[in-house]
């Protein structure tokens, strides 16, 4: 945790912090405001920022199968440079009542820096992938809870369509740095619109498959949702429980913090980010009356796909008393957030409900 | 707040029809979801509840600030050989999801399993201390 900010530390082994709202305000997220999410422990490699003698492999459903250094992918595949936003699956589990298990995350388990690397598609065509692909499964070099260096701490994978999409990339650097080592020095996937998890830290191996992968948490209940609505608190058989893929729409308030005193009856600015699964976000709005009435706020276009996008209203808040600002962003087919907790499921994931900041209006 | 909310569930239990609990009702579950209320952050009060009940056992700092209560020595023991305290503390779930997190630990995680008596001292600590049931 050298050099973060402000996070709030959630589990001290494995290491998992979550950013509170208002110093998520940036376009993008610095390295001190960047949430972490270990599975495991970080590796020797990683803390002693040694790279030496990395490789990736790519094999399985291919008709080459790679390896290459760090150096091979910058120089043999066009290097790009994305703010691509980075959310856990579970960022919003806080909310989910009755509670589910695992790290408790209110809304700060997302942030969107930078990524410098290559293109995911553009290794995948070197390798050559082949009809019977199916999915992709990951693997780190981070280390296991248990001490078993047999074990591997995550592995995840996603369908050959979204890994072989454009916007998926292969990184060594964030915010034009090395990948520090909380966040998967010396290279990483970054792979938006899906759960944080299959953007694989500690990189080392890409596996094309013929089937869904089935790499640590990918089965059981991780990760996956049940495949029809169930009441809360509802034991869904595990065969009844599928795979979580693109993340629903989301927005912040990132500015002012919350239970600021602002003055009554002339316009005060709020703004924050907006995201979606799925891509771009078609319309943000806020509301200062509980939801009665709503108004449109400015929304940017994102410098590139699957960026946060900023949003900006100015609200005048009528008379002196509490205020509180609740916050909805619409996606592209035209689905908005909910007032409350999504559909409850039994890990709590994709919680995409309305941030509410509170402005004492004086 | 969580006597209060107590409360509420036995007056519902009084005063409602024989079938008031099997019935599902997302408003009796919107009234009784508030846990900590904050005049800054209306984030706060939308929470499943997480905080320790006012009149339960003491958190023990020489047991990662698990309560201290029969059962507590050997949930220390038996967690940190993997993961601290932290992730325990957080956990407010079911009875049954306390026996799959068990199996799941042992199964797939490398957790070693403790003789039969000691595992049911902990899954009782886990289930009384860290639940959304009681």
């Amino acid at each position: 945790m050298v050099d973060k900010d402000g996070l709030v530390v959630l589990s001290d082994r494995p290491l998992n912090a979550e950013t509170p709202a208002y110093l998520l305000d940036a376009d993008v997220t610095p390295y001190e405001h960047m949430f972490v999410r270990m599975n495991g422990l970080v590796p020797q490699s990683a803390l002693d920022a040694d790279a030496t003698g990395w490789t990736l492999t790519i094999d399985g459903e291919v008709d080459k199968p790679l390896e290459l250094s760090i150096d091979d992918l910058k120089s043999r595949f066009e290097n790009v440079t994305r703010a691509l936003v980075v959310e856990c699956g579970g960022n919003g589990r806080a909310y989910f009542n009755p509670g589910s298990s695992g790290n408790q995350w209110t809304m700060g388990a997302v942030g969107c820096p930078e990524w410098t690397g290559v293109r995911l598609r553009d290794v995948l065509a070197e390798a050559g992938v082949r009809n019977s692909a199916v999915y992709t499964g990951h693997y780190g070099n981070d280390v296991h809870l248990s001490g078993d260096t047999e074990k591997d701490v995550i592995s995840r994978g996603v369908p050959i369509e979204k890994a072989m999409a454009e916007d998926g990339v292969i990184a060594w650097a964030m915010n034009g740095q090395e990948i520090p080592a909380l966040h998967g020095f010396p290279l990483r996937l970054v792979i938006p619109g899906y759960p944080a998890s299959v953007s694989q830290k500690y990189l080392t191996r890409i596996t094309i498959r013929d089937r869904e992968h089935d790499g640590a948490k990918m089965t059981g209940d991780s990760y996956r949702l049940p495949a029809y609505p169930v009441a809360p608190g509802t034991e869904v058989p595990e065969e009844d429980m599928v795979v979580m893929t693109e993340m629903p729409v989301k927005s912040l308030v990132t500015f002012p913090r919350t239970g600021t005193e602002v003055a009554s009856g002339s316009p005060t600015e709020v703004r924050g980010h907006a995201w979606a699964g799925d891509g771009d976000v078609a319309a943000m709005h806020v509301s200062v009356d509980f939801g009665q009435t709503w108004q449109e706020a400015q929304l940017d276009p994102p410098p590139n796909r699957f960026a946060w996008q900023r949003w900006r209203a100015n609200i005048t808040l009528p008379q002196a008393g509490y205020y509180e600002v609740w916050a909805r962003a619409t996606d592209q087919k035209g689905i908005s957030q909910p007032v409350t907790t999504p559909g409850w499921n039994p890990r709590g994931y994709g919680n995409n409900m309305q941030h509410r900041i509170a402005l004492i209006a004086t | 707040m969580r006597a209060i909310t107590k409360a509420v569930i036995a007056l519902a239990l009084l005063a409602g029809p024989a079938d008031a609990q099997a019935r599902p009702d997302p408003m009796r579950d919107a009234s009784l979801q508030a846990g900590t209320i904050s005049q800054t952050d209306p984030m706060v009060a939308l929470r499943a509840p997480t905080e320790a009940a006012p009149d339960g056992p003491a958190a023990n700092a020489e047991l990662g600030g698990l309560p201290d209560a029969p059962g507590a020595e050997e949930t220390y023991y038996q967690c940190v050989a993997c993961h601290s305290t932290d992730i325990i503390k957080q956990q407010r779930i079911t009875d049954a999801r306390w026996d799959e997190l068990w199996q799941w630990m042992v199964e797939e995680q490398g957790m070693f399993e403790p003789d039969p008596e000691t595992r049911d001292v902990i899954l009782a600590y886990l289930k009384t201390q860290f639940s959304s049931e009681r």
